[in-house]
């Protein structure tokens, strides 16, 4: 029973953890713009992080060491470094885009000006950070996420054309008035969205702080394969209610009080306030960890003593590191830009960032010395393989178009 | 001015297999993390010291073959991407009777706060993080 209502948890975190700000804005304003016409990307995307947060879990299980330690033992310190620089740019950019998600919520539940907010929400993130313990962190945040289900609720409620829906989806094609460019853009923004690199920081680096073993593996897994394809529904009601209510009154995206513009149409002031705490819990997790992932990488390149499993004190570095990245995204912030333009590019730089992460854990999970029997299979192999190239293309095509199109103007 | 005879290729004979734990510098020691008796993270591997005789000295017959004395960590990433040497001051040595294994992390057999490798740690722990307040305390 205990161990049943254990697993029962890691799905349900799984799916509250899965939506972040990324997801949010960036599910609503393809869906303001294209309908479901890029659900596939939705479903690339889960499968391809469901692939990829096993596999660094699997290698922090079995070998006990973290993505950034593997990264900087197998690439070297010159290409480490250079990874370590873009993964942790990009980091900092989804921090400041996380804490500007949580203060956005604030403002739409207060009225006060997000900016007001953004000071308060430092402070939460870092004493969660300095002062919770790991599993209750990572709980606490997932089931209150839970409340995002509100969007496939109003989904319901607003008795959409379910056949429409449904063709968009599964017949993909470019909405008239929108360029292919910017079509293709839009993916690539997606994907980033469902694929951030910081998961997989996250992922191995919390199997190392809940001390995985080997026979941990298959509840990960269950979490993983149940959890993350749940939270991609939640990624695809997101997009579905701005298909229904945003794309025909032609509204495009550009607020949060947009993306909850279908939710209150549908249930009015109860659902704005499930879905403000169910926004104030997803961005909250993911500020957590994303912080937390900052740190995990420059510790790991550095070899500092890391972990929430530590004393502060006995991980003076990485907290060092953390409170310095809190202040950098919130100085960010104070310069007055807009978090969810923040938030637009931060998933496309994802997207870009994606093969530096990806590639060395494919290589690790494939080196006995460190896996012994648990290397991948050849199944796993070929599908990671498949993904390493829609990766590549994503990340070289992502600059080009984002000059091309104006960044999806 | 005169050449040395060149040795023809099937002459050189392949190198003995020396006694004891062979390891490649480049795989299994460079850039590993290193982790104190406790398990708790030092530092990585940035160089490695070897025993033998000094540079440019003339190598006697029959010379002892160089092993491994010590590993180098220390302020060094820059020249170890952009190329040079850093002035030896710069290292800082943890010596080899300290390592208790090699596997996917080398293990050392003594505590991190007993090692000069950790000095930034402690200074950055008694001089920011313990004065905040919780700072050693468990999370709870």
């Amino acid at each position: 029973m205990k161990r049943l209502l254990g697993v029962a948890l890691g799905i349900l975190t799984a799916i509250g953890g899965f939506v972040d700000i990324g997801d949010l804005v960036t599910n609503a304003v393809v869906g303001s713009r294209f309908g479901l016409s890029l659900a596939w990307v939705v479903v690339v995307g889960v499968v391809g992080i469901c692939l990829f947060a096993n596999m660094s879990g699997r290698v922090a299980a079995v070998s006990g060491r973290a993505t950034f330690e593997v990264i900087r033992e197998r690439m070297g310190p010159r290409a480490g470094l250079a990874n370590l620089t873009a993964s942790f740019l990009i980091n900092l950019m989804t921090v400041t885009a996380e804490i500007g998600g949580i203060a956005l919520a604030l403002q739409l539940a207060s009225g006060v000006s997000y900016m007001l907010w953004v000071p308060f929400a430092l402070i939460a993130v870092w004493l969660v950070i300095w002062r919770v313990k790991f599993s209750i962190m990572e709980n606490v945040t997932g089931l209150v996420g839970l409340s995002l289900v509100v969007f496939a609720v109003a989904l319901f409620l607003l008795k959409p054309d379910w056949g429409s829906l449904a063709s968009q989806a599964l017949n993909p094609s470019i909405p008239s008035g929108e360029g292919s460019g910017v079509y293709w853009y839009y993916a690539i923004a997606l994907f980033g969205a469902a694929m951030t690199p910081y998961e997989v920081f996250f992922f191995s680096s919390g199997a190392v702080e809940e001390r995985w073993k080997v026979k941990d593996l298959v509840q990960s897994r269950v979490n993983v394969l149940l959890g993350f394809p749940l939270g991609g529904f939640l990624s695809l009601a997101i997009a579905a209610c701005a298909a229904v209510v945003l794309l025909p009154a032609g509204i495009s995206v550009t607020t949060l009080s947009q993306v909850a513009l279908p939710v209150i149409q549908a249930g009015g002031q109860l659902a704005l306030a499930v879905l403000i705490l169910g926004v104030v819990a997803a961005t909250f997790g993911a500020a957590l960890e994303t912080t937390l992932s900052s740190g995990y990488t420059l510790a790991q390149f550095f070899g500092w003593s890391w972990g929430k499993f530590r004393r502060p004190a006995e991980a003076a570095r990485f907290h060092v590191a953390m409170i310095v990245v809190l202040l950098a995204g919130v100085a960010v912030l104070a310069t007055g830009v807009d978090p969810i333009l923040v938030t637009e590019y931060s998933v496309v730089f994802s997207a870009i960032a994606l093969p530096l992460t990806y590639l060395p854990i494919l290589i690790v999970a494939n080196d006995p010395q460190y896996m012994g029997k648990h290397v991948n299979g050849r199944a796993v192999n070929i599908v990671a393989l498949i993904y390493l190239v829609i990766i590549l293309v994503a990340s070289v095509a992502a600059i080009p178009l984002m000059i091309a199109t104006g960044a999806g103007a | 001015m005169s050449k040395a005879k060149p040795i023809p290729a099937q002459d050189i004979k392949p190198a003995p297999r020396p006694a004891g734990l062979v390891l490649d510098a480049q795989l299994h020691l460079l850039d590993r993390q290193i982790l104190d008796v406790d398990g708790v993270p030092v530092t990585t591997v940035d160089d490695v010291e070897l025993s033998g005789p000094a540079p440019d000295e003339p190598i006697p017959e029959g010379a002892e073959a160089p092993h491994i004395t010590g590993l180098l960590t220390g302020p060094v990433l820059g020249t170890r991407i952009f190329g040079g040497r850093p002035p030896s001051s710069r290292f800082i040595r943890i010596p080899w009777d300290m390592v208790a294994g090699v596997d996917t992390v080398v293990s050392l057999g003594v505590r991190a706060n007993s090692l000069d490798a950790s000095w930034v740690e402690r200074w950055m722990r008694d001089q920011v993080i313990a004065k905040i307040p919780g700072g050693r305390h468990d999370p709870e």
